[in-house]
């Protein structure tokens, strides 16, 4: 069984239906790329799966460790290993980063080195996003993600609005987590991330990637093959190639 | 009832704990002085009729002198007795880093307590005071009156920090005044975290050239609760500049939060922010923000909001494996975490804990 399996999942969000029958599964130790244009679901999906408010699941399943999470609260979702990196992370007026970083870790002693290596020493004790530029923002949603140490990485987005330094500071975070230095078979935590542009993949190797349009995911395969189509003839063009795709490729890896 | 019957815990919650370093104590129980130590050269503290017999000017030129006897019903009526209270004086140029500790405590049911506090000090003098008033258990009923009256000299500083801690059958009424000599700085601190019947204070401040009054106020309101304070600055001198601060969480009962600005003179600066947090329908906060200028060379201005936490942050917080619970009261903690420059660590932290403890216990 997959680590997590997506099944025929139909997502509403207020009253309009964004996800029509999404399946999609991503093993133990992989990393899943969905590019996908403006619009397509990809941030319904990653909503929808990590339970926040307002993604109302009409239809379908989402099995994770083997269980279906799809009535579990936002909170529930988390314990059990699922981790978000927002897109637009929320500033929290009066929280300081550390107070938060100290409430949600098993593991304090690791805040102060994170955070050095994410270049936040000094953020830790603003309040969390308040102030921060983008590139500050995503920083501090990895350093979070480094305490939380979820078993199920999802990031919208990581690098917009990023310059090419903090991606890649981004990035030396993100395989800490997913344990990129280890052999593939021995790596336990995965990742479905969600980009535009694709720079992330200059620095995380991701293992397969989906292409979701109209609320529906439309083929997997090889990122870098994928991502060089879409960029070469764009997402229209490519629709019906990435259909005949289907499930070739995962089975092979 | 004696001090050894008041449960210590009480006094911790006020900040009144005889562990930590103080430059002096002072503890009223109802309308008897319990407690009047001074530790180091430099300070003053004795019992305010002491303090008429050695300084005459404290009773000639200090006494009644910012406050007026017959400023309202309260005034006039503490105006007849015998005052019961510390003056405390600080020489000039003396620089006291451990702080002062006050209690007023309130041991006899139905009855009213009376106290007349008066504060001087002296040029480029520091001094910071925490004063706490408590119950000695909350169940009990009566009314607390609370005179401050407070004279800085040029160049010094005051921080005072109070803490309310009553029950809720108390009404209680501080009236408090401050001259804010030229450059000194003044810091009230207010934090008030427990249910209590009836709370009406309106401090004022006048403020000399270059000097600076800054009020800052955290009150939980709960239950019945009915609070009704504020802080008036007068900007009286060139480039005075003052600063007004409240954080409000209702759970309950009724808050009218009231700020004063004048700006009087030129270059006077002046900002005030007053946030209201509600946390369900059951309570009401109102929030009063006035500005006054009377000159053109002035600049103040004002922020107020009142809402509810928002259902982002909290999803957030959430998304973190925080539960529901948890992710309120920190939000809650943050919203009411003020902090407040000039003001020592460690009565920024025992601030801190009073309020997390509040927070804790009411989520």
């Amino acid at each position: 069984m997959s680590f997590l399996e997506i099944k025929g999942l139909h997502v509403s969000v207020e009253g309009k239906e964004i996800l029509k029958g999404v399946d999609l599964s991503v093993d133990e130790g992989r990393t899943a790329i969905i590019f996908g244009p403006n619009g397509s679901g990809k941030s319904t999906l990653m909503g929808a799966i990590s339970g926040l408010p307002g993604y109302q699941i009409t239809k379908g399943s989402i099995i994770f460790k083997g269980q279906d999470i799809s009535t579990l609260s936002v909170d529930e979702r988390s314990r059990l290993g699922i981790g978000l990196s927002f897109q637009y992370p929320p500033a929290i007026k009066g929280v300081r980063l550390r107070t938060m970083l100290q409430t949600i870790s098993p593991a304090p002693d690791k805040i102060a080195e994170y955070a050095e290596l994410l270049n936040l020493t000094g953020y830790l004790d603003r309040d969390i996003n308040v102030g921060f530029s983008g590139g500050e923002r995503k920083r501090s949603e990895v350093l979070q993600l480094m305490i939380q140490m979820p078993d199920l990485l999802l990031l919208d987005e990581p690098e917009s609005g990023v310059d090419i330094e903090n991606i890649s500071v981004i990035a030396d975070g993100l395989r800490i987590i997913l344990e990129k230095d280890q052999p593939i078979q021995k790596r336990k935590r995965s990742a479905i991330i969600i980009t535009h542009t694709g720079f992330i993949l200059d620095y995380i190797k991701a293992d397969i990637a989906f292409v979701i349009m109209n609320g529906h995911v439309l083929g997997c395969g090889a990122p870098g093959e994928i991502f060089e189509e879409i960029r070469r003839d764009g997402y229209t063009k490519c629709s019906s190639c990435f259909a005949e795709k289907f499930c070739e490729f995962k089975d092979n890896i | 009832m004696n001090i050894g019957q008041i449960d210590t815990g009480r006094l911790l919650d006020i900040g009144y704990d005889s562990c930590t370093a103080s430059c002096g104590n002072f503890m009223v129980l109802d309308h008897t002085i319990m407690e009047s130590q001074c530790r180091i050269e430099g300070l003053v503290v004795l019992p305010l009729t002491q303090a008429f017999e050695k300084y005459p000017h404290v009773r000639e030129e200090l006494f009644f002198n910012i406050v007026s006897r017959d400023a309202n019903d309260t005034t006039r009526s503490a105006a007849g007795r015998d005052p019961v209270g510390y003056y405390v004086y600080v020489h000039p140029g003396v620089k006291i880093e451990e702080p002062l500790q006050a209690a007023f405590l309130f041991g006899e049911t139905g009855a009213r307590q009376f106290i007349h506090n008066i504060i001087e000090i002296g040029d480029g003098a520091e001094l910071n005071i925490v004063n706490g008033c408590t119950t000695a258990s909350h169940g009990r009923e009566g009314t607390h009156v609370g005179i401050t009256e407070t004279y800085m000299g040029r160049n010094s500083h005051l921080g005072y920090t109070m803490i309310h801690n009553w029950g809720h059958a108390m009404e209680v009424f501080p009236v408090g005044a401050v001259s804010v000599g030229e450059g000194a700085r003044y810091i009230s601190n207010y934090v008030g975290m427990t249910a209590v019947k009836k709370i009406v204070t309106n401090p004022i401040a006048h403020v000399a050239s270059r000097a600076s009054a800054r009020f800052y106020s955290v009150i939980y309101s709960k239950g019945e609760s009915f609070f009704d304070t504020g802080a008036r600055v007068m900007l009286d001198g060139r480039d005075a500049s003052g600063e007004i601060l409240s954080r409000v969480v209702s759970e309950g009962g009724t808050v009218i939060s009231r700020q004063f600005l004048s700006g009087n003179q030129a270059g006077t600066f002046g900002h005030m922010e007053c946030s209201g947090l509600m946390l369900n329908e059951k309570g009401v906060i109102h929030s009063i923000p006035e500005l006054r200028g009377a000159h053109p060379d002035i600049n103040l201005a004002h922020e107020a909001a009142v809402g509810k936490i928002s259902s982002e942050e909290l999803s957030y917080l959430m998304t973190r494996g925080l539960t529901e619970e948890q992710a309120r009261s920190l939000i809650i903690r943050g919203f009411l975490d003020i902090k407040i420059e000039g003001l020592p660590e460690k009565i920024q932290s025992f601030m801190e804990e009073i309020i997390s403890r509040s927070v804790e216990g009411s989520i």
